[in-house]
């Protein structure tokens, strides 16, 4: 499996990078074609329940997860930019005012494509929150995917 | 969340005490010896070694005179254990990407369905 490496950036940012063995195109397929944007963003806690994607510059696009219990959260914005190689979005939790601006590139060389991720947020406190809850709610259902793509191989 | 975490967070999100920290990695050191590469003043590093204090992130010592700074280590690794979960997070949902991108390779070229 490819390493995903969390490089350094500003301090209201959260930069990560990975290579995939596909190529850009499938990789750009992924991550804008609904049915497969839920097989992969979603997670073993919270089902990724609805997603709508219109990639282009001005459309917007939203996912809707749900929580065991029944509580529903989203992420959704506006993409600024969207190339073969740049997507530039804009995120915001639950409809809240706080926006981030994603930035996706993608980069092909000899059938590897890689993905480099920039979540840049209003301030480096909001980042550690994102970062914090992040691990809250993911920390259990992450190792628990992890897990059951192990024992799924 | 715990508010120690919180405060440890705040924190860390100066560079300047990030620099500190990882000054005081190599050893003890004093508030004239912090401030040194900084080009800073005394009182402003001081003001930076408040909130890393209170953030339990440094301890300083009981000499009145140096009151050496001490790095505690355990508040620092909760925070980073943070950021490994953070980041085990998205080698899940990367992995889960693997599989769906293995699948479109298999599925090219599209081959017409049987009905």
């Amino acid at each position: 499996m490819n390493k995903l490496e969390m490089l350094p950036g500003a301090p209201n940012e959260i930069v990560m990078q990975r290579d995939f063995a596909a190529p850009r195109h499938l990789v750009k397929r992924a991550m804008t074609e609904p049915e497969l944007v839920k097989r992969w963003q979603g997670n073993s806690r919270s089902a990724l329940i609805s997603v709508t994607i219109d990639a282009r510059p001005g459309g917007t696009y939203r996912y809707v997860y749900r929580t065991p219990d029944g509580h529903e959260f989203s992420f959704a914005g506006v993409y600024r930019e969207v190339s073969d190689e740049r997507t530039v979005q804009t995120e915001r939790f639950n409809d809240m005012p706080s926006e981030a601006l994603i930035t996706t590139t993608l980069t092909e060389k000899a059938g590897v494509t890689t993905m480099r991720v920039v979540m840049a947020f209003e301030s480096a406190e909001i980042r550690d929150m994102v970062v914090k809850t992040g691990m809250a709610d993911g920390a259990a259902e992450s190792y628990d995917n992890l897990e059951a793509l192990v024992t799924g191989m | 969340m715990t508010i120690a975490l919180d405060a440890t967070f705040a924190a860390l999100a100066d560079p300047t005490r990030r620099a500190i920290l990882a000054r005081l990695v190599r050893g003890d050191a004093s508030v004239g010896e912090l401030a040194e590469p900084f080009a800073m003043s005394q009182p402003a590093i001081s003001k930076h070694l408040k909130v890393l204090e209170r953030a339990g992130l440094i301890s300083r010592g009981r000499d009145a005179q140096r009151r050496p700074c001490h790095l505690e280590a355990s508040p620092l690794r909760e925070a980073t254990d943070y950021l490994e979960r953070y980041r085990a997070q998205w080698e899940a949902r990367f992995a889960a990407l693997d599989n769906v991108l293995e699948e479109l390779k298999r599925a090219k070229p599209k081959r017409k369905r049987t009905p």
